[in-house]
C-alpha cells in the first residue's frame, strides 16, 4: 500500500519534471508551442519531416539554445541534489552539502585555474575541466574532514559545518585573487562564477549527463549503506558496513558529480540543500527512493530557477545562482532553526 | 564461543579497561554490571571490534581484529544506546536494515521473501508489528528501543551485545524482552551479553554476572556464588543488599495487604 503510494508520487514527480522541462524549452522571448516542440524534436531525433510553415529560426532557438540549456539546468540540478543527499547521509547532517563543505569552492578554484592558465590535460580534451573540478573539490572536502577531526574527535555536525564554511571562504578568497589578477579572463571568470547555463552546448551537456547518470547508477549500489550510516558509525559497523572505505567512495562520487557540474556552469548553491529535503519530506528517508527523487526534484528546481533567471527581467538575464540563493537562504535558516531532530 | 585474554581498551590513548579475561560458551548469557564509568560499554565495544583493543579477543577461535566487518556482522550484533535521529525511516524500513548482510547478495540489494519473513517475525517478537508503518521519530523511547532490538534480531547473529537494553522500557516489556533473550540463547545455542545497572534485571537475563570497577574485573560467576553484602559494598560503595532486602520487605507488606 505504502509502496504503491510512493510509486504514484514518484510518477507524479516525473510528470512534473517533464512539464517543467517543456515550459522551460517553450517560454522565452519567442514562444514555442508544444506541437511545434514535438515536431522539431521528432525531426532532430527520428529524422521526421518538418512542415514548411515552421519558421527555421524556431528550430534553431529550440534545438541550439533552449533545449540544451533546459536539459543542462535539469541535469546539473539533479547532480547537485544527489551530491547533497549523499553528503547529508554520510555526515548524518541535514545541513551538509557540497556547497557548505567546500566542494563547490574547491571545484571552482580548480576550474578557474584551468581557464586562466589555459592548460588542458593531454588525451582528456573536454574532460579536463570536470576532472580538475573533481580533484580540487575532493581535496577541499578532505581538508575540511581532516581539520574537523583535528578540532573535534567526535566530528560534531556544527564543527564540520563551521570548518566547511571557513575553508570555503578561504578557497573563495583564493578564487577572488585568481580572478582579480587575471585581467584577460576577468569578465569571463566573474560571469562564470555567478553560474549560468546560457553557454551550454550539446557536447558539454553530454559530458555532464554521462558523469551524472553514471554516478547516480553507482550510488544506487550503496543505498543500503547510506541508510545504515544515517544511524551512526557504530550501528553501521555492527551491521557489517566497511565504513571508512564506503565513506571515501561516497564522498569521492559526490565530489565528482559536483566538480563536473561546477566546472561547466559555475557555483550554484542551495539546490543541493533544498532538493534532498523535499524528497525526504515526500518519500521518507530510504535512499533507494530518495536518490532518484532528489535528482528529479533538484532537476525541476534548477530548471525553474533558470527559467526565472532568464525571463523575470527579460531581455536582461539574472545569474541563476542569485535566484537559487534568494530561495535557498531562507530555507537554510528554516532548516537550521527548525530541523527535525529527535533526541531521546 | 567467545574468549577474551588480557584485553585492555580505551579512548585517545587512555585505557578505560584493563586486563580483562573470560570465556563465554554457547547457549549462555552474561550480565555486566558496575558503577558509572567503570568500562561496561567500552567492554562491549571492544568485543564487537568497534574500538581498538590490546590482548586477544577470539570468536570461535578466530581473532576478531583479523576479521572483516562483513564477517563479524553475521556473528555479532550490537544494540547500542539510542542516539539522535536525523532522518526518519518507518519502523519496517529500520528493522529491515538489520538484514543488510543477508540482502547484499540479492539483486540490487532488494529484500527477498526470506528477509521479509525474518523482519515480520522480529516485529512480532518485539511487539511492534502494529506500528510497522509509523515513522520512528514519532515513537516513544520504549517503542524505539524495541525497534532497534528488532533490528538487532533481524541481523540473525550468534552473539548479541546489549548496552542497557531496557532503560526506556516499561516493566512488562523489560521482563518479556529479557526472558525472550534468555530463551533465545538457550534454544538457538547462541549467546547474549548485556550491560545493566539494575541487578534484578541482570538476574532475569543471565546465568552468570561480571562486575567491573575502575576498568578492572572484580568477579565473574554465578550470582549465588558471587553476590554478597561485602562484595556489593566494595563495588558500589554502599549497602546495596540491605537496600534490596528493605525493598523486598515492603513488597511483602503489599502482598499481605493484597491477600
Amino acid at each position: 500500500m505504502i509502496m504503491n503510494k510512493k510509486r504514484l508520487k514518484f510518477l507524479l514527480l516525473a510528470c512534473l519534471c517533464l512539464t517543467v522541462l517543456m515550459i522551460a524549452a517553450g517560454v522565452g522571448s519567442v514562444q514555442i508551442g508544444l506541437a511545434d516542440m514535438i515536431r522539431i524534436i521528432g525531426s532532430k531525433v527520428f529524422g521526421t519531416e518538418l512542415p514548411e510553415s515552421l519558421d527555421p529560426i524556431l528550430v534553431s532557438i529550440l534545438w541550439k539554445i533552449r533545449l540544451p540549456r533546459a536539459l543542462a539546468a535539469f541535469i546539473e540540478g539533479a547532480a547537485l541534489a544527489v551530491s547533497g543527499t549523499v553528503m547529508q547521509s554520510v555526515l548524518r547532517n541535514p545541513l551538509a552539502s557540497s556547497y557548505t563543505l567546500g566542494v563547490s569552492a574547491g571545484a571552482s578554484l580548480g576550474a578557474a585555474l584551468m581557464i586562466v592558465t589555459g592548460v588542458t590535460i593531454p588525451l582528456l580534451g573536454i574532460f579536463s575541466l570536470p576532472l580538475t573540478g573533481f580533484l580540487f573539490g575532493l581535496a577541499t572536502v578532505f581538508l575540511v574532514m581532516a581539520f574537523s577531526r583535528r578540532l573535534d574527535q567526535n566530528m560534531q555536525n556544527n564543527t564540520i559545518i563551521l570548518v566547511g564554511m571557513v575553508i570555503s571562504l578561504f578557497v573563495n578568497a583564493l578564487l577572488t585573487l585568481v580572478t582579480a589578477l587575471s585581467n584577460e579572463h576577468l569578465q569571463q571568470l566573474v560571469f562564470w562564477q555567478m553560474g549560468s547555463f546560457s553557454a551550454t552546448d550539446w557536447s558539454e551537456l553530454a559530458v555532464i549527463t554521462i558523469v551524472t547518470l553514471s554516478c547516480i547508477l553507482l550510488l544506487m549500489r550503496y543505498v543500503q549503506e547510506m541508510d545504515i550510516m544515517t544511524f551512526g558509525e557504530e550501528q553501521a559497523l555492527s551491521a557489517g558496513v566497511e565504513i571508512k572505505k564506503t565513506k571515501f567512495i561516497l564522498i569521492a562520487i559526490s565530489a565528482l558529480i559536483t566538480g563536473t557540474a561546477v566546472a561547466f556552469t559555475g557555483i550554484i548553491g542551495f539546490v543541493d540543500l533544498i532538493a534532498p529535503h523535499l524528497a525526504r519530506k515526500i518519500f521518507g528517508s530510504s535512499h533507494r527512493i530518495v536518490i532518484p527523487a532528489a535528482a528529479l526534484s533538484g532537476g525541476a528546481l534548477m530548471t525553474l530557477a533558470d527559467l526565472i533567471s532568464r525571463t523575470i527581467l527579460s531581455p536582461s538575464e539574472l545569474p541563476v545562482g542569485a535566484v537559487t540563493a534568494i530561495i535557498g537562504a531562507p530555507f537554510f535558516a528554516y532548516i537550521y532553526f527548525m530541523k527535525r531532530k529527535k533526541v531521546v | 564461543m567467545l574468549k577474551l585474554s588480557h584485553v585492555s581498551a580505551g579512548y585517545d590513548g587512555k585505557n578505560v579497561l584493563q586486563d580483562i579475561s573470560f570465556e563465554l560458551p554457547r547457549g549462555k548469557s552474561l550480565s555486566i554490571l558496575g558503577p558509572n564509568g567503570c568500562g561496561k560499554s567500552t567492554l562491549l565495544r571492544a568485543i564487537a571490534a568497534l574500538i581498538q583493543s590490546d590482548g586477544d579477543i577470539t570468536l570461535d577461535g578466530q581473532n576478531i581484529h583479523a576479521m572483516k566487518r562483513r564477517d563479524i556482522a553475521p556473528k555479532i550484533a550490537v544494540m547500542s544506546q539510542i542516539t539522535s535521529i536525523y532522518f526518519p525511516y518507518t519502523v519496517y524500513e529500520t528493522v529491515m536494515l538489520g538484514r543488510y548482510q543477508h540482502m547484499k547478495s540479492s539483486f540490487f540489494g532488494m529484500p527477498t521473501k526470506k528477509d521479509r519473513n525474518a523482519v515480520e517475525h522480529c516485529l512480532k517478537t518485539t511487539d511492534i508489528y502494529d506500528i510497522r508503518d509509523k515513522m520512528i521519530d514519532t515513537l516513544s523511547g520504549g517503542q524505539l528501543q524495541r525497534v532497534f532490538l528488532a533490528q538487532t534480531l533481524a541481523q540473525e547473529p550468534e552473539l548479541i551485545l546489549l548496552d542497557e537494553p531496557t532503560n526506556h522500557l516499561d516493566i512488562r516489556h523489560q521482563l518479556e524482552l529479557l526472558s525472550y533473550l534468555n530463551q533465545w540463547s538457550k534454544n538457538e545455542n547462541h549467546a547474549v551479553i548485556g550491560v545493566f545497572h539494575d541487578i534484578n534485571l541482570a538476574l532475569k537475563l543471565s546465568d552468570s554476572m561480571m562486575f567491573l570497577k575502575d576498568g578492572m574485573m572484580q568477579g565473574m560467576g554465578n550470582a549465588k556464588d558471587l553476590i554478597n553484602a561485602k562484595f556489593l559494598d566494595h563495588i558500589y560503595g554502599m549497602d546495596i543488599l540491605g537496600y534490596m532486602v528493605d525493598s523486598f520487605e515492603q513488597w511483602k507488606n503489599f502482598e499481605e495487604c493484597y491477600a
